[in-house]
């Protein structure tokens, strides 16, 4: 009974959303405050996020964990680059250099990474799923497909080989539009669960 | 026919069906059989990780609402309480990492509704540990990389909003001999997990989870439903297809 509330108030803003998309020039006053609450929300929460993310490092240095040491960097940065936001604010030239010249070259070295632990896992997939349709057909597309965009078999439009590599350039497409549509249709029920309030995550059902 | 009225067609549809199979399974007797060897993989897994005192994770995703897969970050947090019943006999040893602060803040409200519900000390805050190792994609990898534990890894379950990132994730666990298991991702996360993880769900498949392993009356009706629109949005593309070759559309 003491969830009632709550949940009155989520399925009528969720239905208010929903009706939103469909309704959108009856119902942009209420969306766009309802969005502006989300918003906020939303960032309040995302505080809270780096709240945790602070705790569980000064933990660790207070508990003098293995890798304390990497915590107190962490702190004294996170620290740092707060402080530095709120002094020179986010359009600060310096302060917008700070953060993409680490951020950008921390990225760039994250996908370098995944990019050799792609090309090994690849060699071992055989090792890991065994001969099976779908592992040997997911090497030969895969295959194919490095082999299509490396530019080979570049054809003119129209003559029989021109049309069977478009269709093998199509072919993964096919396949994502099958699995994107498979899974809207998940998040669609599940969305509906949740805002029908079939399904309470946050308590008992 | 608008787009506007096929999306509420569609909606309304899914609605009306989910809420009278949930009416159906109310009131009958309900067998529910849909075997998945992932998700008895990930129950042994997970029984195995806390009979030998190993760590089992939970990783979330990095986004509650992404718009592309709208609906993986919220079934990431309807999987969470599945996931914390086998906990409430333990002594910690999960943790549960987001890569957004509305998904952590949740993750941390639903674990303490379910200590209170349980009065578990295993679910209290040491005992399940939530975190938010970093709020971007790769800083929350650079996060669960260095938190990670260094050797005898348990369970690691990926669910939610994720891409590629996820490969490093999972060699991570999988190079200190822990044991991976997927229900999430963007298409390139499903690609990329299928290359080093056995245990994992693709596609629609990956809305299983909620379910399992106890299906419920709310589960079953959701397959169902899931199950009767996938066969008319099948039904519809052939016809269409067809419709189209003969030049009537």
């Amino acid at each position: 009974m003491k969830k009632l509330p709550a949940i009155i108030v989520s399925v009528t803003i969720g239905l208010t959303v929903l009706a939103g998309y469909f309704f959108q020039a009856e119902l942009s006053t209420v969306l766009s405050l309802i969005v502006d609450w989300g918003i906020l929300l939303a960032g309040v929460a995302g505080l809270i996020g780096l709240g945790y993310l602070a705790q569980y490092h000064l933990t660790r240095l207070m508990k003098r964990e293995k890798g304390a040491f990497f915590s107190l960097i962490t702190l004294l940065v996170f620290l740092f680059i707060l402080v530095a936001g709120l002094t020179l604010t986010t359009q600060n030239p310096f302060y917008r250099n700070l953060i993409l010249n680490v951020q950008v070259s921390v990225e760039a070295s994250f996908l370098a990474v995944l990019a050799v632990t792609l090309l090994y896992a690849s060699l071992k997939l055989i090792r890991t799923r065994g001969w099976t349709p779908m592992s040997v057909g997911f090497l030969i597309s895969a295959l194919i497909s490095l082999v299509l965009n490396l530019g080979v078999g570049m054809t003119e439009s129209g003559t029989v080989l021109g049309e069977l590599v478009a269709f093998w350039r199509r072919l993964p497409i096919v396949g994502a539009r099958g699995i994107l549509l498979g899974m809207a249709i998940g998040g669609l029920i599940v969305g509906l669960r949740v805002l029908l309030s079939m399904h309470r995550p946050y308590g008992e059902e | 026919m608008t787009w506007t009225l096929m999306g509420w067609i569609v909606i309304g549809m899914a609605a009306v069906l989910l809420a009278a199979f949930w009416i159906l399974f109310r009131t009958h007797d309900f067998d529910a059989i849909r075997y998945s060897a992932a998700i008895q993989s990930l129950q042994c897994a997970q029984s195995s990780a806390i009979e030998r005192g190993r760590s089992r994770q939970l990783v979330l995703g990095n986004q509650l609402n992404g718009w592309t897969y709208p609906g993986l970050g919220l079934h990431a947090l309807a999987c969470l309480p599945g996931f914390l019943s086998q906990e409430s006999v333990v002594e910690g040893g999960l943790s549960v990492a987001a890569g957004d602060g509305a998904l952590a803040v949740f993750a941390r409200q639903i674990t303490r509704q379910y200590y209170q519900q349980g009065f578990s000390l295993g679910l209290h805050q040491a005992g399940v540990q939530t975190m938010l190792p970093g709020p971007t994609p790769w800083s929350l990898t650079a996060g669960l990389l260095s938190t990670h534990p260094q050797k005898f890894s348990g369970s690691m379950a990926l669910l939610g909003y994720f891409g590629a990132e996820a490969l490093l994730w999972s060699e991570a666990a999988l190079g200190n001999g822990g044991d991976v298991f997927s229900a999430g991702g963007t298409l390139a996360g499903q690609s990329v997990l299928f290359l080093n993880v056995r245990d994992l769900l693709i596609g629609e498949r990956v809305f299983m989870m909620p379910g399992k392993p106890d299906a419920n009356r709310v589960s079953l009706a959701g397959w169902l439903t899931e199950d009767v629109l996938r066969l008319l949005l099948i039904v519809g593309l052939v016809v269409g297809a067809i419709l189209k070759m003969v030049g009537v559309l």
